[in-house]
């Protein structure tokens, strides 16, 4: 133990935590899981949705274990009969205020209901509806993010996302009280904002209050995940590809990022990884080397063939007019390393200084 | 997130100037302040005062304004062709109804009945006597210094008289004892608990009590700014601190003085959402701790006192701690009890802390009619049958009640009321200044009202089964005060009025 370190008890086990962490951090390391709604760990602690007060010994109220710093000796308590009482009748204030299904749970949407799944867990009280005149945008016409207002549980994840990841700020808190609801300045539609449409608001909410317009129904169970490299760029984003169907006709149907904290984008990702997945089942899109023959008609070719009738129409061309008649122009869709490897090929093996790239300009 | 160069503080007093949101208006603020359009958007449709353009009148519908028929007057004004606009509390309750004209002036159709103490020496704020202006107590302070002004204030067991009734030195030392030089004293003047009014009293009478408060207290904890965030709705009573500062300013022109205006939420009364209003956000309470003592306005040290604490400053700093303790009854010195609703001469009145409801009323002209319930600290605090007169009205013996003392704006009900209405009435306040942060709150003051609406016009109880789980869940729950106490009106008089909440023929 350093000297930073001390110890705490949760749930009556101890356990080493460190200055500055909060009740979250060290539940998580400890394997000690506690709901919530309104954290993401990209972002401040708000403490806003209530979902994760903990009872912490000496203090009067329930605390949000999201925000509350721990300290030498604080003990933790996560599950008890008034915690849970908390949570029955929080979440039944929730589903007052929220879109249900016959069967009176949160409906399910195409971004999970993380909703559903606590009142699952946790009975919640049945209360009858508040019906909150809280609004939408309806006329928003963006072809890619859509709100549903009767799902928004008002955690401000995607207000804040917007604001502290993305920096952004299209999106805001507006009104007050039961009318607070996500808005925009003007309650314009998306593209008359300062929006990116990352989407990464979509990502965020936990309720499928903001769905992808691409792709607004729950994925069928057998859906695939399958985990790409965005080739948009050289960032190297990491993407779960969903797909749905059977060999053959499988197509992608929706694009997420790897949860924040496993890969390079930390769960984030722009408009084009999100959403321009399109040209993947594209008729135009060309899927193997051609090569244009004496006919005038391109050819399907191997990758060998390619290759070779490449270097041999650019040595001709070399050989007949010297090394400068040559440019090299590379694409922003490489990466770093590739990119070093096309001025390589320009300048050692062809002797030109002719190389660019397009995003150089 | 704090853009760089971005004039975040600017965004409410602008929109004010520009006379409410609209969306060349953000715009134009946007471009001159560097703050996104979506901030300035969602921060302006927060607070009612800026929130659309255009002016109106504004009624004031709390428990007092009601019972003297505010609901009437509202349908009078508008069936003469007035725009109108229901407001909560405009701290008149002894003109109830009250009534702003649509330059936010105060108009009276009530009955002028103001109630105050006769002009009384020894009385520490003594609004009936003549204007203090003096500032001896700031001279005596600074010469004694800051070590023996604040081991008064101690010796005085000066309570918070916000509503929290928080030891004020434990507030003066903690600021006094941070590492950061840069700290604020703020001075709470948004005054807005219905049934409230004696920060509008001190500051019309006695406005230079106010700075000198203030002024010592910066000096004690070494402050050099002093803000003063004001109610929106009090144009009166700015101009008169405007004035008082002109008038006094060699005196205490050793600080800044700035005055901040609110803009139309009773939220903003809470400590850390009016440090937020003043930094141009919503006015959402922050999470606590940090405490503003630590992590205050713009992230500094900050002190923050209620008009009336401020206002007890001057009389410790002269006459001794010691002095004032021993003014109490129950508890450390005087209190400005406010007292409307169904007494004869509503009003003002500093009297001993922890005086019952009979010596208060007494004082007030007598009750007018058959009293049967009353509430000792504005909504907050629920409501007490008259039975329970004899209780000393003072923050520990009302919290033993499960009530609290509040800012001591009381409202009595006589056998004229239909408790299950008036118990609405609050709710319908807290609904509607419910900042909407979180969920308990939020959802929780819709509900109650609703039920309670429910219950009123359908005359069944069960639409109240569940109404004890959800009050639990406010106070267990919410972030801040105001959804702590949300349900205690609806809890207290569930409690004491059983038979208002038995079956009844439908409405």
């Amino acid at each position: 133990m350093s000297s930073t370190e001390f110890d705490i008890k949760i749930n009556g086990r101890t356990c080493t935590a460190s200055k500055g962490e909060t009740v979250f951090e060290v539940a998580a390391r400890e394997g000690i899981s506690i709901p919530t709604l309104c954290h993401d760990t990209r972002l401040e602690p708000a403490g806003a949705c209530r979902v994760c007060l903990v009872e912490v010994e000496g203090q009067r109220r329930l605390e949000p274990g999201c925000a509350w710093k721990v300290s030498e000796g604080m003990e933790i308590t996560t599950e008890s009969d008034r915690i849970e009482r908390h949570r029955k009748v929080l979440y039944g204030l929730y589903l007052a205020d929220h879109d249900l299904d016959g069967e009176g749970l949160p409906v399910e949407t195409a971004n999970g209901n993380q909703l559903r799944e606590l009142a699952q867990k946790t009975k919640p009280l049945a209360l009858h509806s508040v019906d909150a005149p809280r609004v939408g945008r309806p006329e928003d016409v963006n072809p890619y993010i859509a709100f549903e207002p009767d799902l928004c549980i008002l955690c401000a994840r995607c207000t804040r996302y917007c604001d502290e990841v993305e920096a952004v700020n299209a999106i805001t808190l507006a009104n007050r009280g039961s009318e607070t609801t996500i808005a925009t300045a003007g309650m314009r539609g998306l593209l008359d904002t300062t929006c990116e449409l990352c989407g990464g608001c979509i990502d965020t909410c936990p309720t499928g209050a903001l769905i992808e317009k691409k792709s607004p129904d729950p994925l069928p169970a057998d859906a695939k995940t399958v985990r790409s490299t965005c080739n948009f760029c050289g960032v190297g984003c990491q993407l779960d590809l969903h797909v749905v169907g059977t060999n053959g006709t499988s197509r992608v149907a929706k694009v997420t990022s790897p949860p924040p904290g496993e890969t390079v984008n930390d769960g984030n990702l722009c408009i084009k990884g999100r959403f321009a997945y399109d040209f993947i089942h594209h008729e135009d899109r060309i899927t193997e080397p051609l090569i244009r023959g004496e006919d005038g008609e391109l050819h399907p070719a191997t990758w060998d063939e390619a290759i070779t009738a490449a270097a041999e129409g650019i040595g001709r061309v070399k050989e007949k007019y010297g090394a400068d008649a040559l440019g090299f122009v590379s694409s922003s869709r490489c990466t770093g390393e590739e990119n070093y490897l096309m001025q390589k090929i320009s300048r050692a093996v062809y002797g030109t200084n002719n190389i660019h790239q397009c995003s150089a300009t | 997130m704090q853009k760089k160069g971005a004039q975040r503080e600017r965004i409410l007093h602008l929109l004010e100037e520009e006379g409410g949101v609209t969306e060349d208006v953000v715009r134009r603020i946007s471009l001159e302040t560097g703050v996104p359009e979506a901030d300035i958007w969602g921060t302006g449709l927060f607070y009612t005062l800026v929130s659309k353009p255009g002016k109106r009148v504004r009624v004031c519908d709390g428990l007092s304004c009601r019972i003297k028929g505010s609901d009437e007057l509202f349908s009078k004004l508008r069936d003469a062709g007035k725009e109108c606009e229901p407001v909560s509390c405009l701290g008149q309750c002894d003109r109830a109804p009250a009534t702003l004209d649509e330059d936010l002036e105060q108009v009276c159709y009530g009955v002028e009945a103001r109630g105050i103490v006769p002009d009384d020496p020894e009385l520490p704020m003594n609004l009936g006597g003549p204007v203090r202006d003096s500032y001896s107590s700031l001279a005596k302070a600074r010469e004694t210094g800051s070590d023996a002004v604040i081991a008064e204030i101690e010796a005085a067991k000066l309570q918070g008289r916000g509503g929290a009734g928080f030891p004020a030195h434990i507030k003066w030392k903690g600021v006094r004892g941070q590492k950061e030089t840069e700290r604020y004293v703020i001075c709470n003047a948004d005054e807005a608990e219905p049934g409230t009014f004696k920060d509008r009293e001190i500051i019309l009478r006695q406005p230079h009590l106010l700075l000198e408060g203030l002024a010592i207290a910066a000096y004690a904890v070494e402050a050099k700014d002093i803000c003063i965030y004001i109610r929106g709705e009090f144009t009166s009573e700015r101009r008169m601190i405007e004035k008082a500062l002109e008038a006094a300013s060699e005196k205490i022109s050793d600080f800044t003085w700035t005055i901040y205006n609110g803009h139309g939420a009773y939220i903003c009364g809470e400590e850390t959402a009016l440090i937020e209003s003043m930094e141009g956000k919503r006015g959402m309470p922050r999470l606590k701790p940090p405490y503003p003592t630590e992590y205050g306005f713009r992230g500094k040290p900050t002190l923050m006192h209620n008009v009336e604490t401020a206002a007890c400053v001057p009389a410790i700093v002269e006459r001794g701690g010691e002095w004032f303790k021993d003014l109490g009854k129950t508890e450390p010195g005087t209190k400005l009890y406010c007292v409307s609703g169904h007494v004869n001469k509503p009003g003002v009145f500093e009297l001993p802390l922890g005086v019952t409801l009979d010596e208060l009323v007494e004082v007030a002209g007598g009750y007018d009619g058959e009293p049967v319930a009353f509430s000792p600290g504005g909504p907050s605090s629920g409501f007490l049958p008259i039975s329970r007169r004899d209780v000393p009205l003072d923050f520990g013996h009302l919290s033993k009640e499960g009530s609290m003392l509040g800012s001591a704006g009381l409202v009595v009900l006589n056998d004229s009321v239909d408790m299950a209405k008036a118990t609405g009435w609050q709710l319908d306040f807290f609904e509607r200044e419910s900042c909407g942060q979180c969920a308990p709150c939020r959802i929780g003051t819709r509900y109650l009202r609703r039920q309670v609406d429910s219950f009123i016009g359908e005359g069944d109880p069960d639409a109240l089964e569940f109404a004890e789980d959800v009050g639990w869940e406010m106070e267990e729950g919410s972030i801040c005060g105001l959804g702590m106490v949300a349900a205690k009106p609806l809890e207290s008089a569930m409690k004491y009025f059983p038979e208002a909440f038995g079956s009844r023929s439908k409405q």
